[in-house]
């Protein structure tokens, strides 16, 4: 009975080991990633087996685009808060109301080209074929139809 | 021994056997005691799920091809559940980085300061 009980720890143990082992090992890539700098980019630099010259003008552009795009987000927070105060004393769509709401449009649209300028490039840095790959993905992503709506 | 040697000894046995007699009185309800005991014996024990577990982990683990074999499948069984489990959580940790990405991007979904 107890060399019965001895076998049937140590098989319980080596399975545990194992488990642990094997999570370890094949979990490594993904927790390398969310431990980098900038663990987006990383993953770019994964999913689309980028060299380092490709993964350096990729990040140049990266880091060219921020800026623009956080200037966007001031125009378009700064344009939210004065449609919601038009909305908030108007009983009717007033001019004032109309043309902010046209603002909001060409902001859109602005972001939107600019959004899709910086897509094309980043895909013109990459390997042709990673190129295709990766513009396929991410107008998938960033143009489907709920794509302004922030995620939950 | 030979055979003709045990062949006497039986007769000699079965002669004073024959010839024993014992005057001690059997104690009451010796006989069905007896068949009680005997039915006992023959009886199936109960298998209970404790009764098989104990049975399986004195008698039957203990066995080299079974030790070997018992071994063998839960390391197999603890290898597969550590590489789906990684699998997993590597593709759940890639998703997310993906949409932080585009997030990160696009205007419309960048995280406000």
């Amino acid at each position: 009975m107890k060399k019965g009980l001895i076998i049937l720890m140590l098989g319980l143990v080596a399975a545990a080991a194992t488990y642990g082992c094997i999570y370890f090992v094949c979990s490594s890539s993904a927790r390398n990633m969310q431990a980098s700098e900038r663990p987006e980019l990383t993953w770019l630099r994964d999913e689309f087996k980028l060299t380092d010259a490709e993964f350096k003008r990729v990040s140049d552009l990266h880091a060219a685009y921020l800026p623009q795009c956080r200037e966007r987000c001031v125009q378009i927070d700064q344009q939210s808060v004065q449609l919601q105060k038009l909305l908030a004393v108007s009983t009717n769509v007033t001019p004032e109301i109309e043309r902010s709401l046209a603002e909001t449009s060409r902001l859109r649209a602005e972001c939107q080209a600019m959004m899709l300028r910086h897509f094309f490039q980043v895909s013109q840095a990459m390997p042709q074929d990673q190129g295709r790959r990766y513009l396929a993905w991410v107008k998938e992503k960033a143009f489907a139809p709920n794509f302004d709506m922030p995620e939950k | 021994m030979k055979p003709d040697d045990r062949g006497n000894q039986d007769e000699s046995l079965r002669k004073v056997l024959q010839e024993w007699r014992s005057d001690a009185p059997l104690p009451p309800h010796f006989r069905e005691a007896v068949w009680h005991r005997i039915e006992r014996g023959q009886a199936p024990a109960s298998l209970s799920l404790w009764t098989l577990a104990r049975h399986w982990i004195g008698g039957l683990l203990p066995r080299p091809a079974l030790a070997v074999a018992y071994m063998a499948t839960l390391i197999a069984i603890g290898g597969a559940a550590g590489w789906t489990q990684a699998r997993q959580e590597t593709t759940r940790v890639r998703d997310e980085l993906g949409d932080r990405y585009v997030r990160v991007l696009n205007p419309y979904q960048a995280p406000r300061r």
